[in-house]
């Protein structure tokens, strides 16, 4: 053998286990899309807050949900205290539509069985994707929360995430039911389907569907677009714990609008 | 002689694409869920400054504040959860989540430095990098407030001049973890002030994941601040 046969078939032999080993090291640490770091949702220039949250295809709700609506908007206007109710150790955490929807980015880290999401640096949701099903959601030992119970699977390049057992009330937002964008609600007998896919290196496209025979008179779905922040510093919330603060997470009043 | 230097160069490519391999391939998963149990704990007394010895008394009652107030508790008391601890790991970062009050802590293997010191915000958890160092991941961690539960087993406290060194490394095939944290700090500490848990693994989370805390419960504010009366026989 020449020495030109030998560099050859050291060449071919490189060239065939290189991308061999790439996907054995996928297959080691995580054979589909790396979705961990810091992403950071795209308002596309809503102006507020709410204009935000509502700027998504409006879904066709049911009438007590519509007249629930209104009775709502009526009474924020008027300057009502919106919602009172104390924080006891019945209060449900987490809300989930919100904690996709905010500003501050969403912090994901993706292990093989599980896949961590925070956002502000606090906790927020788990995602099992160890095969495990739902858990018993109806069950007395079961305590919804806003985040609910979600389970993923991987289909192709697209993390699906299902997710049940959401809170049928909450405490400490500015109103009594956790909405869903476009006026809908979340709640116990809820279902939300998500869809997490990279449309690009740093961009993940997000596809929601809500289903609620006693919320929405058809799925409601909706799409967020974030954009990963490479260099981005996890922030914590750092306000002053409400010992000190008594009255500032339970109220909203007419001069704090 | 030209060709034999693209030869060695092809044989020094694949064998440093082979070192990688197997880098990637050793570097062990810390995924899991995590407990410590009653033997966990090797902490020798810390070697304390004359100030740091003086302020043990207000940090300590800083400390129940911050625990009556629902505050994040921070490190080093989330490694220190009575719960589960849940470890988390992707090739780029990974994450801990403690069921007390807390945020996420996250250590970023990426590569990436600590921000400049004027960017970095301090937080309970502060800043954490990691590297592999064969079956070893050493976290270095800046960038700390004073937030929280400030207690470090063995004695001192987290200030925000606090560096942090931590070692893991998975030990009895994997179903334990060791982690020795390494705390300086020349504000508190004489010398760095060493000590080692042992995390055992289990199998499962108990629910709930997050604990609710509740400030305005007069009650638990009342078991943690009245001093227990003496048992009477």
């Amino acid at each position: 053998m020449t020495i030109r046969a030998i560099a050859a078939s050291v060449m071919a032999s490189l060239l065939l286990t290189a991308p061999a080993a790439y996907a054995q090291e996928k297959k080691g640490t995580a054979a589909v899309p790396e979705m961990s770091g810091l992403w950071l949702v795209q308002d596309p220039g809503s102006g507020s807050w709410t204009d935000w949250f509502d700027n998504v295809p409006k879904p066709k709700l049911q009438p007590d949900i519509i007249a629930d609506n209104q009775r709502m908007a009526a009474s924020e206007a008027a300057g009502n205290v919106v919602n009172r109710a104390p924080r006891t150790a019945a209060c449900p955490v987490g809300n989930l539509p919100m904690m996709m929807a905010s500003s501050p980015p969403i912090n994901i880290v993706a292990s093989r069985d599980e896949v961590l999401m925070g956002s502000e640096s606090n906790r927020g949701r788990f995602i099992y994707t160890d095969g495990r099903p739902h858990r018993d959601v109806k069950a007395p030992s079961y305590v919804p929360t806003g985040f609910g119970d979600s389970i993923g699977h991987w289909e192709g390049d697209t993390l699906v995430v299902d997710t049940i057992g959401f809170t049928p009330r909450v405490c400490d937002s500015r109103r009594p039911v956790m909405l869903v964008p476009g006026g809908g609600r979340a709640k116990d007998t809820t279902h939300l389907v998500e869809r997490y896919r990279l449309v690009g290196p740093d961009e993940l496209s997000v596809t929601f569907t809500w289903e609620d025979s006693t919320v929405f008179l058809a799925p409601h779905t909706y799409s967020y677009t974030y954009k990963r922040l490479p260099e981005g510093i996890p922030i914590e919330n750092n306000e002053e714990p409400a010992v000190a603060q008594p009255d500032r997470q339970y109220t909203t009043t007419k001069a704090e609008k | 002689m030209a060709l034999r230097g693209f030869l060695a160069l092809v044989v020094l490519a694949w064998s440093t694409s082979a070192l990688a391999q197997g880098e990637a391939a050793a570097r062990p998963d810390l995924s899991g869920y995590w407990e410590l149990r009653f033997d966990s704990f090797n902490v020798p007394r810390a070697p304390l400054t004359t100030a740091a010895q003086g302020a043990l008394e207000m940090r300590r009652a800083k400390d129940q504040e911050a625990i009556r107030g629902c505050v994040n508790v921070g490190m080093p008391a989330v490694m220190d959860d009575r719960g589960v601890l849940d470890i988390r790991q992707s090739p780029a970062v990974i994450g801990m989540v403690a069921r007390s009050p807390s945020s996420t802590r996250y250590i970023y293997t990426d590569g990436r430095k600590h921000p400049d010191a004027e960017e970095l915000e301090g937080t309970t958890n502060g800043h954490s990098i990691g590297r592999w160092q064969g079956d070893t991941l050493v976290v270095d961690t800046v960038g700390f407030n004073e937030r929280g539960i400030t207690a470090i087993p063995g004695g001192g406290y987290r200030t925000s001049r606090a560096h942090l060194t931590e070692s893991y490394k998975l030990a009895a095939s994997g179903d334990q973890l060791m982690v020795t944290f390494t705390w300086a700090d020349p504000t508190v500490f004489r010398t760095p002030h060493s000590y080692t848990f042992r995390y055992y693994k289990v199998g499962a989370m108990p629910e709930p994941r997050v604990l609710n805390c509740i400030q305005n419960d007069a009650d638990r504010a009342r078991f943690l601040t009245e001093r227990p009366a003496p048992a009477r026989f």
